[in-house]
């Protein structure tokens, strides 16, 4: 019950439906499950050819969204929550789609859920590679020197330079993490570093510390389709590295807007709070043991 | 070789300045592929209006600074006159700065943090580092009808000449234009002009209209500069979050 007030929350914000009336854009031919979608994505990847950017590069720009995720309840396959109908799992590597946790870190997830609150419902940023699956359509910019990734949901963006800037130092500590992005043939890698890691992959606590290394592949594979995948790899919290995949579908809409998404309107935390939330921690991050 | 060397490097030194000094004002300012000047960079003003929009002078923790009010003077009504010294008497717990609120428009252009500007056909993009927020200007399209009340308004901007003028409406009277109590209602009316001046320079200028605090649309003026430093990233102020941090550890 403790977790009623946070869950209704986040179901208002977890519920936005694309606006725009068309039909979106089709997945390339392949199922939207994100482990169908991965084998299929990666065979046509092979014959697709993208269109460009006046520089060359494949062209991202528009408006998408998430294909095969239904909600952020849990990015592990699970059944009907309160917000979320219920889906496979995103993570394709392992095969049994769990994430490999070291002993203390399973624990420490499966105590989360009840001890504190979900970051997403205090409207904190989603990071990577959340950012990506966030419920909404997202848009996505490119200018000479970077691709930018824009959510509707708390007006998150991550400015991705391909231009191989240094990145800050490893002492300076982002929501949105720090990203250098390069081009491998048609295929954008994202390497993100930096991560503050005081947000969930999900609201069930899945997590990960701030020794997080992100490594972000997009790849067009049909007019309407990307493929995503991410190899998260974080030594204090994972046995090995493992990695998530899943689509992004396009909105066709050519006259569709981002509006304003304020998310944070003077929300307050009160304590002693209400029955519902008074056992309820705010989540510094996680503590790995020494 | 070691002329060889000498030649190629003076053929250098001659064709790449080119855009900031062979041309002078031709090459100013820079042009997108569409023709229109290219205002794309990572921009920051130099200036105290964050504090004050009007002249002032220095207390603890403010510095002294000019205004960029044309005139200095803004024409309040007699009530909003009223209003705003008293925004300004209790202005450490009313400035909804210190309530991590969106800013909106013209105050997050002169607050000290550093924003991004990108172009694309139907819009241009404003990233702002302070609270990730962000501004779509669209370059089509009305506004939609209201009564909307967002904290930073809808914007539509068309070119005028090499300027690009932005129109917006569409605020809540949430918001204040500065850390000195200077307010609005929900009628307010911005439009804003950026005019690209040199290369690492633009010229911003805003009007100011809404009747039901003002006697007469007024005007701010400053000047925008680019941030050339080559590792220069718009990192993040989550403002919410950290005061959320600070209240828990009480």
């Amino acid at each position: 019950m403790e977790k009623v007030g946070v869950l209704a929350a986040v179901l208002v914000v977890g519920l936005s439906v694309p606006a725009g009336s068309q039909t979106y854009g089709q997945l390339a031919g392949c199922s939207d499950e994100p482990q169908q979608f991965h084998q299929c994505a990666r065979a046509k990847a092979k014959e697709f050819n993208p269109p460009r950017t006046p520089d060359g590069r494949p062209d991202f720009r528009g408006y998408w969204t998430r294909a095969g995720v239904f909600g952020t309840d849990n990015v592990e396959e699970h059944g009907p929550a309160l917000g979320d109908p219920g889906g496979k799992s995103l993570v394709v590597d392992p095969p049994d789609g769990r994430i490999p946790y070291q002993p203390w870190a399973a624990a420490a997830k499966a105590g989360y859920e009840h001890s504190h609150m979900d970051p997403a419902a205090l409207c904190y940023l989603p990071g990577s590679p959340k950012q990506l699956y966030t419920a909404g359509v997202n848009q996505i910019l490119q200018t000479a020197g970077a691709v930018i990734f824009l959510n509707d949901f708390t007006h998150a963006y991550r400015v991705i330079p391909t231009d191989g800037r240094p990145r800050p130092a490893p002492n300076v500590r982002l929501f949105m993490g720090s990203s250098r992005g390069r081009w491998e043939g048609n295929t954008l890698v994202v390497e993100v570093t930096n991560q503050n890691a005081k947000t969930w992959f999900d609201h069930v606590g899945n997590f990960f510390s701030d020794a997080v290394h992100v490594v972000e592949r997009w790849t067009l594979v049909g007019p309407d389709a990307i493929h995503f995948e991410a190899r998260i790899d974080d030594p204090k919290v994972y046995t090995r590295p493992w990695t998530m995949a899943f689509g992004l579908r396009r909105n066709p809409d050519a006259n569709y807007e981002m509006w304003e998404n304020a998310c944070h309107e003077g929300n307050v935390l009160r304590w002693p709070a209400t029955d519902l939330t008074r056992h309820l921690q705010l989540y510094f991050g996680a503590t790995p043991p020494k | 070789m070691s002329r060889l060397a000498l030649s190629l490097a003076l053929l250098l030194c001659s064709v790449a300045p080119s855009p900031a000094f062979g041309q002078g004002a031709a090459s100013v300012p820079p042009r997108t592929p569409d023709g229109h000047p290219d205002l794309q960079g990572i921009w920051q003003v130099l200036n105290t209006a964050a504090w004050d929009i009007q002249d002032h002078g220095a207390s603890l923790g403010v510095p002294a600074g000019r205004g960029v009010v044309d005139g200095n003077e803004i024409p309040y009504l007699p009530a909003a006159l009223q209003k705003k010294q008293q925004n300004f008497a209790n202005r450490h717990e009313l400035d909804p700065e210190t309530k991590c609120f969106l800013p909106g428009i013209p105050r997050i252009t002169y607050m000290p943090f550093p924003f991004q500007i990108v172009q694309s056909r139907n819009e241009v993009t404003i990233l702002y580092e302070y609270l990730h927020t962000v501004r779509h200007i669209f370059l089509r399209g009305e506004h939609p009808p209201g009564p909307i009340e967002w904290w930073m308004g809808d914007s539509r901007g068309r070119w005028d000449g090499d300027t690009l003028v932005v129109d917006v409406r569409h605020f809540n009277a949430e918001t204040w234009f500065d850390r000195a109590g200077n307010h609005h209602s929900e009628a307010l009316h911005v439009v804003e002009r950026y005019t690209r001046t040199g290369l690492d320079h633009m010229r911003y200028d805003v009007t100011i209209e809404d009747p039901k605090t003002f006697t007469r649309p007024w005007k701010m003026s400053m000047s925008l500069y680019r941030r050339q430093e080559p590792q220069i990233d718009l990192l993040e102020y989550e403002c919410f979050a950290y005061k959320f941090e600070a209240e828990w550890k009480k």
